[in-house]
């Protein structure tokens, strides 16, 4: 029962600020208050706490239905094999959160997963020192996020289009590594994929393995990145809805921005395909179709907005374990596993329409703040006939 | 006041003979602008005057082809926005250009924000932005997103933005268009403080009474040459705008007689087409009342900016009216939108006959069958005989050259650009027509052809809204003329002999509203 208090401050906080002081007094505990309650209730905010919301809700699900007398469903062996199962998509999730805070997409990182993997496979094969091969691998990504970013950048081509092109591309290289699935025996790398860090004993043995932590410094990369650099805070600004003008007017560099996106974006790419390389232990032309898919979904039920400008690299993280948490559910019900894809759907679609709510809502608030000003208007007379 | 402290001393920015060409046109001609440190500065003219290109001159967007800019006494040459601003000569948008989805202290600071090592210094920025907001006199959350702040409040974080380079000179285009009484004054208060503390303001708005308000001295352009640079308090409205309008009073007074048609109109016991009553849009036009009957000609005079074509686009429905009522031949309108208008027998030709009405690439045929067709609904096809006579009717009508209805409309020029787009809603048979600037850029021919159609189309019982910028024009078609200034409904004068467009002018340059 670890994460259940998490989204309380946003309504404990908001609680405060009745009676606050006009905003032009500093000090005061009840204005600090007041500002924060202004903070957490926060358009920015919602979508996040709707996320881990939902999350709780789940694990609450989860508890209640599949708990023993011997054993809580909720215990760090369920999160330590939701990371190792899920390690992959969600350093994709983190690299398409950059690319969907600028308003953009990347449709080309399930084709690359595969690409890597494959030409890790192949190289391990003819017999190239492992690092070089973990290098090569990351870098295929690299040059991939290179390649969109510069079409939708200096040739202005739909992001949409941009990447598609290179999934194509990459799928097809896929099939010119190998058409067969190649499967991984060298040592070395099949040593890296097994290591792990055991905890406890018995039946709540959890494990922490490399993947897990190659994902959590991802992670944290990308928190530093977006949020204490000027570069993401240019991310932001690109998702800003006028096509990066303001942050250029600004005197920030939106051109060179929007390329390392991109980059970030295939460079994750390449490190998701070494880790799902790990996981696999194998490279196959035909593994993470519609891989890309699951990461977009991740990311908006993190609460991110596909127009840009608004989403959290913590909030992807959480819609990466609730895509993994609805996995579980489904196989502990002993459903097949299509019904993932069905409660996916379901949860993204009331995703999308929170986000539709809250945006309207904010309007609807802004225009009634401005009227506020004049005189009110005449209160309803009830039952004049 | 401030007036005796700048005259003496150097001025910080002195442009002389700026000349830009563009391809076919001279956008400047020979045009000076002096600013003074501590001075608020309005730049006066119509559109088209060459305010903007200046402006864009100044900022080094557009280079000059001739004349100097000194900025403190040095000569320089912008290469671009960031080369002034480095030289203190920062800019303020009409649109606000900053990103709503960041919070107030990042819209203001980044870009200079303060580090710890390789990290962002939040708490740092934050203060420093609080300071900077402190200047102006504000008192933001600076960690709160700036979209949630009205419009007003994201203006003045642009200006705190501008003043963390420690500008010299700010300059604000039309920061007003879209503020409201409370706002305007806010941001007047924080143009005082600033002009307190040296800074030197140009400030470009459409607005009379607020350039009375806050300016001290004033350059006026009329097509891309320089009027003349005066002292705000010398110099008397109307004098101003028969400067930028370009006419003595007098003059346009005689031109006005000349050509004037006389009318008998007599409106008692009947009833009106269309009738708005306290019709108004938040932060567009302000309420107003007005009555259109039957074979009538309503001019809309105003200087541009004044709320002319807002007040066509909410009879028309194309922007929701906040307030009033809209009621057309004694039936309520609830929501007016254009394809109900349309429906209902009301149509507008816009202002903007490239952006918002002809489509380039379609034939003159299709250009007119559009309006037709979106009054039958898409499933409906105009059954091409019919549409085929209608064309041709409409191309003998109004001498539409060249008479192919195939011809692409792009390829056409703009007087008959125009007069395909007055068809497109002719023939719709509109039993009211709202016409905004139907003879804007077009040759003199055109234009009398465009205003002997619009008569004769009133005398068949047609009711027609004229807008235009063109007094004479206005007063020589209608039967009753509705002035406009500052986005209010200040008066409306029955059309007459002893009306002129003196009297007009007068309307709009009297300060006090004549409601």
């Amino acid at each position: 029962m670890t994460s259940t208090q998490t989204p309380a401050p946003a309504t404990t906080s908001r609680r405060t600020k009745g009676g606050a002081p006009r905003p032009g007094s500093t000090g005061g505990i009840a204005d600090v208050a007041r500002r924060w309650g202004h903070r957490l209730a926060d358009r920015r905010f919602l979508p996040v706490a709707g996320t881990l919301l939902t999350l709780v809700l789940i694990l609450v699900i989860g508890q209640a239905r599949y708990s023993t007398d011997t054993r809580s469903f909720v215990n760090m062996r369920l999160f330590s094999n939701l990371l190792v199962d899920n390690s992959y998509l969600l350093v994709l999730a983190v690299g398409m959160t950059f690319v969907i805070l600028t308003g953009g997409i990347d449709l080309s990182v399930g084709a690359v997963v595969a690409l890597v993997g494959l030409v890790v496979a192949k190289l391990l094969i003819l017999g190239v020192p492992l690092p070089l091969v973990l290098l090569a691998g990351v870098l295929v990504g690299t040059v991939f996020g290179l390649l969109i970013g510069v079409l939708v950048q200096y040739f202005s081509i739909q992001p949409f289009i941009a990447s598609l092109a290179a999934m194509f591309l990459a799928r097809g290289l896929c099939n010119v590594v190998s058409v067969e699935s190649l499967a991984i025996e060298d040592k070395g790398f099949t040593d890296l994929a097994s290591w792990r860090l055991k905890f406890g004993h018995g039946p709540s043995i959890w494990y922490i393995n490399l993947s897990m932590i190659v994902a959590l410094v991802v992670v944290l990369v990308a928190v530093y990145l977006l949020h204490y650099t000027r570069f993401g805070r240019t991310v932001y600004g690109l998702g800003a809805g006028d096509g990066g003008q303001a942050v250029g007017l600004m005197g920030l560099r939106a051109a060179r921005t929007k390329v390392w996106v991109y980059v970030i974006s295939g460079t994750c790419a390449g490190i998701a395909g070494i880790l799902f390389a790990f996981y696999t232990r194998s490279g196959f032309n035909l593994t993470g179709i519609g891989m890309e898919l699951d990461a977009i979904a991740s990311v908006v039920i993190g609460g991110a907005m596909l127009t840009g400008g608004s989403g959290f690299v913590l909030g992807s993280v959480a819609g990466v374990l609730v895509y993994g948490l609805i996995q579980v559910l489904i196989a502990r019900e002993g459903l097949d596993s299509w019904w993932t894809k069905v409660f996916i759907g379901a949860v993204l679609l009331l995703f999308v329409l929170l986000q539709r709510a809250l945006s309207t809502g904010q309007k609807r608030r802004r225009k009634k703040n401005k009227e506020e000003s004049p005189a009110p208007p005449p209160a309803a007379a009830p039952a004049v006939s | 006041m401030s007036t005796t402290s700048t005259t003496a001393s150097e001025p910080v920015v002195r442009m002389t003979g700026i000349t830009i060409e563009f391809p076919g046109v001279k956008a400047l001609d020979g045009v000076d602008l002096t600013l003074r440190p501590g001075e608020v500065h309005a730049l006066m003219g119509e559109n088209g005057a060459g305010k903007s290109t200046l402006i864009k001159a100044l900022t080094g967007v557009y280079r000059i082809d001739a004349g100097t800019i000194a900025v403190a006494g040095t000569a320089r040459r912008f290469d671009g926005p960031a080369d002034a601003q480095e030289a203190g000569v920062s800019t303020v948008y009409q649109e606000v250009n900053l990103a709503p989805n960041l919070s107030v202290a990042e819209n203001i600071m980044l870009g200079h924000e303060v580090r710890l090592g390789p990290f962002v210094n939040w708490p740092a920025t934050r203060r420093a932005a609080r300071t900077h907001l402190a200047r102006l006199g504000l008192d933001l959350d600076p960690m709160s997103m700036l979209g949630t702040h009205s419009i007003a409040i994201q203006q003045l974080c642009a200006i705190a933005r501008a003043m963390v380079v420690d500008a010299k000179v700010l300059i604000l285009d039309e920061p007003t268009s879209s503020l409201d009484k409370a706002e305007v004054a806010q941001l007047f208060d924080v143009m005082r403080q600033l002009r307190a503390d040296g800074v030197a303001i140009l400030f470009v708005s459409h607005f009379l009474d607020q350039v009375y308000e806050i300016t001290d001295r004033l350059t006026v352009l009329r097509n891309g040459r320089l009027v003349g640079e005066y002292l705000t308090a010398e110099l008397p409205r109307l004098e101003l705008v028969s400067k930028m309008v370009g006419r003595a009073s007098e003059d346009l007074a005689d031109i006005e007689k000349a050509a004037r048609r006389t009318t008998t109109h007599d409106l008692t016991g009947r009833e009106p087409v269309l009738r708005a009553l306290g019709l108004g849009r938040d932060g567009t036009v302000e309420p107003f009342d007005l009555d259109l009957y039957e074979g009538e000609i309503v001019g809309v005079a105003g200087l541009l900016g004044s709320g002319r074509t807002e007040v066509a686009r909410l009879l028309y429905g194309a922007d929701r009216a906040d307030s009033g009522t809209l009621t057309v031949r004694g039936a309520g309108v609830r929501a007016a939108s254009p394809l109900g208008s349309l429906q209902r027998g009301v149509a507008l030709a816009s202002e903007d006959r490239k952006k918002e009405g002809i489509i380039g690439d379609l034939t003159v045929r299709e250009n007119i069958a559009l309006a037709m067709q979106a009054e039958r609904g898409a499933w409906r096809k105009v059954p091409a005989k019919e549409l085929d006579a209608t064309v041709a009717r409409y191309i003998e009508a109004l001498a539409i050259h060249p008479a192919n209805p195939d011809a692409l409309i792009k390829n056409l020029s703009g007087g008959n650009q125009q007069k395909v787009l007055l068809a497109r809603w002719l023939a719709t048979a509109p039993q009211l027509l709202l016409l905004d600037e139907p003879t804007r850029g077009i040759d003199v021919g055109a234009k009398a052809e465009i205003q002997r159609l619009v008569a004769e189309l009133a005398s068949e019982g047609m009711s027609v809204v004229f807008i235009s910028s063109e007094l004479e024009e206005v007063l020589r078609l209608s039967h009753r003329v509705v002035v406009m200034r500052d986005r209010q409904k200040i008066g409306e004068l029955t059309n007459g002999p002893d009306v002129t467009a003196s009297t007009v002018l007068e309307t709009i340059a009297a300060s006090g509203s004549a409601s």
